[in-house]
Order: structure tokens, then C-alpha cells, then sequence
């Protein structure tokens, strides 16, 4: 092998070495970036309660029929949380996310005393549309610190049909 | 090509070939069981499969069946027989593979919207991969790859790789929806999911293809041309899932067509090259650094290197794609090109620079080989000829004079006569450092094949 070829060589490795090391920060980036935002140690051992998934009637804005975990994407639905069960030194927020991980609806963040009269939290259709987007959507109660969610005190998982 | 049994061998002491094939084996043998895993999986949670799904299963059955036997059989035979009816064997239970995994495939992707529109969205991302395909077998203007590795690449980046990772991204999902706080941590975790699943499954199309067909993986040239291969199949069965399944959701409001519409320029034309394509070329490009790499040490870190820079390309795009909104204006437009162009633009421009040299590299190496060839005064490339197979633009020259002075058969002959010098010149360099496995044989049949064309073609 003459010198000039393996050192072409060694530059294409080199040269991918170094990329390799660019890509090693991104993905250290990228655990630092998981690591902020879940955060280890913030488990309170507080559990909130989800009374249940219903059926909503956005006119009367009351629930209608039994706890469900499917619904057809014609029908509206809300989770109804009992805040009660949450100590009220806390501050608390509850959201609906969509299967694209898109929020749609929430209450909150405040102190789960300020959020007694808020106890049903529907699901809202997006903007424009005329049914809610079927998938699979979580509903989720979390602890607030510092403005960012640390701890899911509550979560359902309500599946939305195509049909 | 090459049917010869035991000539000397290139280095008789390499013990390269065997362990070769068994890497090959092992990772063989390993994504057969992750397949058989995935196929009981659907068996036991998808429990309704298509009527029209059982004829690919029941002839994929049958192409294994058959296969088996005459593989089976083929041991039977004597030796000059036996690879004939090894290649039919392997061809047969490839196909029985191929069904089988079509099986999943169109269970998993298109059952949302229906064969109808899944058929429509294929149809439309079939062009789109094709020219993909087309410019990147044509990157390597030295020595272009066969488009069967080329197909069969593209192929296991569609079906085999799509299929490796649907269970191992569903249950990490799941898993991370519920464990984690739903928002940036929980997008963070879904990014690295796809990065490493998805890189590691297209990955190992690559090695296997290294490690199977080393005599046609040459350099990193053939590396990024391969690992590019991979990811447009992937890319084009991904197209097809993202937008059967967007079709479905956005249908029932009227906005089915435009949705899918919108997923296919966004996957097909702005990230045809950009996305799944430049990830898994950068594991091609770390496969055919390896290839040349004196020391396993060495062979190792470029390999690993490679899948390092995919894997990260990858989760930056899922995960920070976000930080880039598109507002809803007319700007809106120029702002879904400009996160491509940004966020993707300098893996690239990174793997173009690879590329560009590699392409330099392997040249000028060409070029030394074919003028020593010219030297043995053998007489299957001329001291004339030099120049001119050592250039892109004067090949194609000859070829365009072959085509006026004899038409498309004259411009086929000069271009297998081009190729089968080039296939000297490669074949040379890489025995002259020691990076082939192939008897010594080999290279004399290459320069009678040469010689045997050269009588339907008049030299330049």
C-alpha cells in the first residue's frame, strides 16, 4: 500500500471520526435535554384519583353515561378528576394529549384546592375541525415545580376510533 | 462469475472469508428470530389478517417449502451441479422471506385507509424512489454498483428493516408513554427510539450486504451507495405507512388527499435525500472505510463511528424538529425548506464531502491500476485506453460515439466492455492490498472476459 493511499485513507477515517465526535455531543445533548425534563428523584408517592372517562355534552357541559376507555371519534368525551385527592400544597395541572402528542385541553396549573370547580376536563376537537382526531390519547395529572411538569400523578389512556 | 474451486487464493492465509460468513450467519440467524418473534407477536395482538394477506402467506409457505428441498437436495450433488441448485435455493426462500414479510407489511401499513388508497399512495412514491435509486447508483461515477445489490437493498430497507423495528418502537412506546411526563421528555425518549431501532435495523442491511458480498462492496463509495440504498426502501415504505395512515385520520374531514398529499412531498421530494437516505449512508460510509482498514481495531471504531453519526443525524432531526414551527402564512412554505435545509443540511453536506473524496480516492487508485494493467502489455486495456476509462465524461463520450456509429447495440457492447475493464482495475487494487478473497484465478478470467469483448469492439 503506497504512503499517499493510506493517507487519503486515514483522512476518510479521520474525517469520520470527527463526525462521529459531533455526533456524540448531539446525542449527549439529548440525554441532558431527557435528563431536565425527567428529572430522577421526583417521586412524591402522591397518587390523584381519575373518577372516570365519559361521554361529554359540550352544551350542558355535564358528562353522559358510564366510565368508557373507547369512544367513536363523533362522540365528545372529558375525564372527571377528583381533586380532593390531591394535597393542595401542591400545584397541579391536568391535560389531554392526542396520538401525536399534541395537547387538547387543559386545566390548570394551580393548586388543586383553586381547581375544584374544574373537576371535568374535556377533550377539545382541534381548531377547524369537526370531530376529534381518532388514536390513542393519554390524560394525564401532573406535578407542577418551577413551571414544568415533573411527575404524572394520574394517567388513562382513552382509545379514539377511525370510524 | 467465478466457479473456480481451489486456485491459490489472493492472501492464502486469510482466514478473513470464513469468519466473514460466519458474522453473517450469526446476524442472519438473529433477525430470522426477530422476525419469528414479530410474526407470533402478530399472531397473538393483530387478530384479523386480511383475506388478501393469505395468498402472500400461503405462497410464501410454498417458496420456503420448495426452497428447503432443493436446498436440501443440492448436498446431494456433485460439486459442479451444487451451485446452480444452491443459487435456486436461495432464490426461492429469499422470495418466501419477501411474501412473508409483505404479509406484515400490508397487514400493518395500509390497512387504515385501505388497499385502494395504500395502493395509490405507493404508486406515487414509486417514481420518487426510483430516481432516488437512479442518482445514487449513479454517485459512483468510477464503478457503478449492480442494480441487483442496489434493488436488494432498497428492498430490505423497505420490507425487512420497516418490519425489524415495528415491534421493538411499539413496545418502547408504549413502555415510555407510561412511565415518563408526557411533553419534551417523553419526545426526547421517542427520538432516541427511532434513532437507534431504526438506524440499527437499515444498519445491518449493510453489514450483511459487507460481510455477503464483499467482491461488489469496494470502498466507502459502494459503502454510502448502499447504506443511501437502504434508507430510500425505508424511506419509501415509511412514505406509504405515514400517508395511508394521515389519509384515514384527516379523511373524514375532508382533507384526506391534501394531508397525504402534503406527507409525500415532505417525505418523497424535500426529504427524499435528506432524511432516512444520508442517515444510513453514513453507516455505509463506516462499512466501506472498514472494508480498506488494515487493523480490526480500526475496522471496528469506523463501523461504530458510522452508525454514531446516523443514529445522532437521526434523533436531532425527531427531537429538535419542533424548535422550528411553521408558521400558518405564506412564509409557512419557505419555512418547511429552510428546517430542512437547516436541521438535515449539514449531515448532508458532511456526507457529500465523504463522498466527493471517496470518489477522489478510489479514481486516482483506479487510475494506477489501470495504467500497471497497461503495462503487462496483456493486452485487455491499451496504453491508449487509459485516459479515457479513467474519465467519467470520456467513457460516456465513447459510449454516445458507439451509439451513433452503431446504434444501442454498439452503445451496450463499449459499455460492457468499459465495465469489465473497470471490474480489472478494481479487482487489481484490491488485490494488491489484500483486500480480496477471491483466487488468483479470478483476475485472469476477468482479463479474458476483457479480451473476449474486445473482439465485438473496435479500441477507442
Amino acid at each position: 500500500m503506497s504512503a499517499s493511499t493510506y493517507d487519503q485513507l486515514r483522512i476518510l477515517y479521520r474525517t469520520l471520526l470527527v463526525f462521529a465526535t459531533v455526533g456524540a455531543v448531539i446525542l449527549s445533548v439529548g440525554i441532558v435535554q431527557f435528563v431536565y425534563f425527567e428529572r430522577p428523584g421526583q417521586e412524591s408517592g402522591i397518587r390523584a384519583h381519575i373518577a372516570g372517562v365519559y361521554q361529554y355534552d359540550p352544551a350542558s357541559k355535564k358528562t353522559i353515561g358510564p366510565d368508557r376507555s373507547e369512544f367513536p371519534r363523533s362522540d365528545l368525551f372529558a375525564a372527571v378528576v377528583d381533586w380532593a385527592s390531591v394535597p393542595s400544597p401542591l400545584v397541579v395541572d391536568a391535560r389531554w394529549y392526542d396520538t401525536f402528542g399534541s395537547m387538547r385541553g387543559e386545566v390548570g396549573p394551580a393548586h388543586s384546592t383553586e381547581l375544584t370547580s374544574e373537576g371535568v376536563i374535556p377533550v377539545e376537537v382541534p381548531e377547524g375541525f369537526h370531530f376529534v382526531l381518532p388514536g390513542r390519547y393519554t390524560f394525564v395529572v401532573e406535578r407542577i415545580q418551577d413551571g414544568v411538569p415533573v411527575e404524572v400523578l394520574a394517567r388513562r389512556f382513552i382509545l379514539v376510533d377511525r370510524s | 462469475m467465478i466457479t473456480a474451486t481451489t486456485p491459490p487464493a489472493a492472501d492464502p492465509e486469510s482466514r478473513l472469508r470464513p469468519r466473514r460468513y460466519g458474522i453473517a450467519l450469526a446476524v442472519a440467524a438473529l433477525v430470522v428470530l426477530a422476525l419469528v418473534a414479530s410474526s407470533i407477536l402478530n399472531y397473538v395482538f393483530l387478530d384479523t389478517i386480511p383475506g388478501r394477506t393469505s395468498l402472500y402467506g400461503l405462497l410464501a409457505v410454498a417458496s420456503i417449502t420448495l426452497g428447503t428441498y432443493i436446498l436440501v437436495r443440492s448436498f446431494n450433488r456433485d460439486r459442479a451441479t451444487r451451485r446452480n441448485h444452491l443459487i435456486r435455493a436461495g432464490v426461492l426462500i429469499g422470495i418466501g422471506v419477501l411474501l412473508w414479510l409483505l404479509v406484515i407489511d400490508v397487514f400493518l401499513y395500509t390497512q387504515s385507509a385501505g388497499p385502494g388508497v395504500a395502493a395509490i399512495c405507493a404508486l406515487a412514491c414509486l417514481p420518487t424512489t426510483a430516481f432516488g435509486l437512479l442518482v445514487v447508483r449513479r454517485m459512483d461515477r468510477n464503478h457503478k454498483e449492480p442494480w441487483r445489490l442496489v434493488l436488494v437493498a432498497a428492498a430490505w430497507g423497505a420490507i425487512v428493516a420497516t418490519s425489524l423495528v415495528v415491534w421493538g418502537e411499539t413496545v418502547w412506546e408504549l413502555s415510555a408513554q407510561r412511565a415518563l411526563v408526557p411533553g419534551p421528555g417523553l419526545d426526547t425518549s421517542l427520538a432516541f427510539m427511532a434513532g437507534i431501532l431504526e438506524e440499527l435495523a437499515k444498519g445491518l442491511a449493510v453489514l450483511l450486504l459487507f460481510l455477503v458480498m464483499r467482491n461488489d462492496f469496494d470502498d466507502v463509495v459502494d459503502g454510502i451507495v448502499y447504506g443511501a440504498a437502504v434508507g430510500l426502501g425505508f424511506n419509501f415504505m415509511e412514505s406509504v405507512s405515514y400517508m395511508t395512515n394521515i389519509y384515514s385520520i384527516f379523511s373524514p374531514e375532508g382533507q384526506g388527499g391534501i394531508a397525504a398529499g402534503i406527507q409525500w412531498y415532505g417525505r418523497q421530494v424535500l426529504g427524499l435525500f435528506f432524511g432516512h437516505a444520508t442517515y444510513t449512508a453514513y453507516i455505509g460510509a463506516g462499512v466501506g472505510i472498514a472494508r480498506q482498514l488494515p487493523a480490526m481495531r480500526q475496522k471496528v471504531l469506523a463501523i461504530v463511528a458510522g452508525f454514531i453519526v446516523a443514529i445522532a443525524g437521526h434523533f436531532s432531526w425527531d427531537a429538535w424538529v419542533n424548535l422550528f414551527p411553521i408558521p400558518n402564512t405564506l412564509f409557512g412554505l419557505v419555512a418547511i425548506h429552510l428546517r430542512t435545509l437547516i436541521m438535515t443540511g449539514p449531515f448532508t453536506a458532511g456526507l457529500i464531502a465523504l463522498l466527493l473524496f471517496g470518489i477522489r480516492y478510489e479514481g486516482q487508485n483506479l487510475l494506477d491500476q489501470l495504467r500497471k494493467e497497461a503495462a503487462t502489455g496483456q493486452g485487455a486495456i491499451l496504453p491508449e485506453e487509459v485516459p479515457v476509462l479513467a474519465s467519467p465524461w470520456r467513457r460516456l463520450r465513447q459510449r454516445l460515439q458507439a451509439l451513433n456509429s452503431a446504434g444501442l447495440r454498439g452503445y451496450f457492447k463499449v459499455s460492457r466492455l468499459q465495465t469489465a475493464q473497470l471490474d480489472l482495475a478494481m479487482e487489481r487494487w484490491h488485490r494488491e492490498r489484500k483486500e480480496i478473497d477471491t483466487p488468483l484465478e479470478a483476475e485472469q478470467r476477468l482479463r479474458e472476459r476483457v479480451i473476449e469483448l474486445r473482439h465485438w469492439v473496435p479500441a477507442a
